[in-house]
């Protein structure tokens, strides 16, 4: 029969590394032992000796934690902030734009209604998240016990002044950075992707890429360069919305023609579309062009404001704070 | 938090550095865990079973604190004993507690003669 100090240490021992666990036994073992016998030689009973003794010693995993010296915590106070960093940055900015980006793969989809639309876009959101917060935590997890040697893996080196975002009008966030970097890789992500998955079909004409599609692609990592050129060192000015302008119009320019002269879409994805009494082709068109004039067009003149904003030194906006008007 | 939870959260804060300091220096002379115990809460140190015997296998792993096993008695123990490395921490922990004792005591003062005020 298992004692009630067998129930105890056995408890113990699960919880301990094996190569430990003959030696602690035994010192546990002898421990409990001493105060029990004092106890009993105090005139206790020797079954309350026991009980006492044991409640004393408090619950058994948490002495366990504490001979296996195991963080009691999930995320410690060295990798909470990188933790809540990666999060907010996951769920306020990527989120928004792979729900964007389902939201529009299923409009396209055969036979969308805005119900099936809708419901894919809150399903996939809440999955994405949960994907989100569940694999940030857990690679964090695993960087809080594999040991600090890990930190500099995320590029982790002490705080320097140096370090602190410089508030000065003009000056390119790393925030800005982010969404800069975002679009180029999002567009060349879409672009290969559209060819072989979303779609039975390419949703886009597969002859052009002969050279139209690389073509963009190469416009796109103009932009990614476009995008370190301006954080690295440079502000918002003229210049700025010169190239800014530059790259919007080698991108829109070919697009419109393309959408115009009905080269964009892949005939074969279009006729496989049956909106009931609406013509496809047309809204496509319409939509494409509009979206691609309006998205330019917004594109030029925010960073235009910007640099204007910054020549009459109007301070840049604070992250986290209210816009300015 | 109420004012008695307060306190005790403050209290545990303290306390915390200064079972290692006590358990090195009693541990000159060998000593096994319950022993220990006693004699610590003996002194006035209140300190928990279930902190005490984790943290003698941690002080041995940081080799300030070597075991043997005494297998002379009925009930074999493992005895612990402060190593030189172990002791002359523990003489920088008193030395450094005794500092603190004395730089407590100087704000406590209620004339300001060591703190260089404008009066």
């Amino acid at each position: 029969m298992t004692t009630l100090i067998d129930r105890y240490v056995y408890t113990v021992l699960r919880r301990v590394p094996e190569q430990q666990r003959t030696d602690i036994e035994r010192e546990l073992r002898a421990s409990i032992d001493d105060a029990v016998e004092a106890r009993v030689g105090a005139g206790d009973a020797s079954d309350a000796a026991t009980e006492q003794t044991l409640l004393e010693l408090g619950d058994p995993d948490r002495l366990a934690d504490g001979y296996a010296e195991r963080p009691q915590y999930l995320i410690g106070p060295e990798f909470y902030p990188t933790w809540t960093r990666l999060t907010r940055t996951l769920l306020l900015t990527v989120l928004p734009i792979v729900v964007t980006v389902i939201v529009v793969v299923g409009v396209l989809e055969e036979g969308a209604t805005f119900g099936s639309v809708l419901g894919s876009a809150i399903g996939s959101a809440l999955t994405v998240a949960a994907h989100m917060v569940f694999w940030t935590t857990g690679v964090i997890w695993l960087l809080e016990r594999t040991g600090s040697a890990a930190g500099p893996v995320l590029g982790r080196r002490p705080w320097t002044p140096a370090d602190l975002p410089k508030y000065e009008p003009g000056r390119i966030t790393a925030v800005e950075l982010v969404g800069t970097l975002l679009w180029p890789v999002l567009v060349i992500v879409g672009l290969v992707l559209q060819q072989f998955t979303f779609t039975d079909v390419p949703v886009l004409d597969p002859a052009n890429w002969t050279f139209w599609w690389p073509y963009f692609i190469g416009v796109m990592i103009l932009e990614v360069g476009y995008g370190i050129w301006l954080f690295r060192g440079q502000a918002w000015n003229h210049t700025v919305t010169a190239v800014n302008a530059a790259i919007g119009v080698l991108f829109a320019a070919p697009l419109v023609w393309l959408v115009t002269t009905d080269r964009f879409f892949n005939p074969q994805f279009l006729a496989g579309l049956h909106w009931g009494d609406v013509d496809p082709d047309r809204w496509l068109t319409f939509g494409t062009l509009a979206a691609t004039v309006i998205g330019t067009v917004w594109g030029v003149i925010d960073v235009a404001l910007r640099a204007e904003r910054a020549r009459r030194g109007r301070p840049g906006q604070v992250p986290g704070t209210a816009p300015m008007i | 938090m109420t004012m008695d939870a307060t306190l005790s959260s403050h209290l545990q804060e303290l306390r915390r550095g200064t079972v290692v300091v006590a358990s090195l220096t009693v541990l000159r002379t060998p000593g096994y865990g319950y022993s220990l115990l006693e004699t610590l809460s003996a002194a006035g140190f209140e300190v928990e079973a279930n902190t005490l015997y984790p943290l003698l296998r941690r002080l041995e792993t940081q080799g300030l604190l070597t075991s043997s096993w005494n297998t002379d008695e009925a009930r074999p123990r493992k005895f612990y004993r402060t190593t030189e490395q172990g002791d002359a921490i523990a003489g920088a922990l008193r030395d450094e507690w005794s500092r603190l004792d004395h730089a407590v005591a100087g704000l406590d003062t209620p004339t300001g003669t060591t703190t260089g005020s404008d009066q």
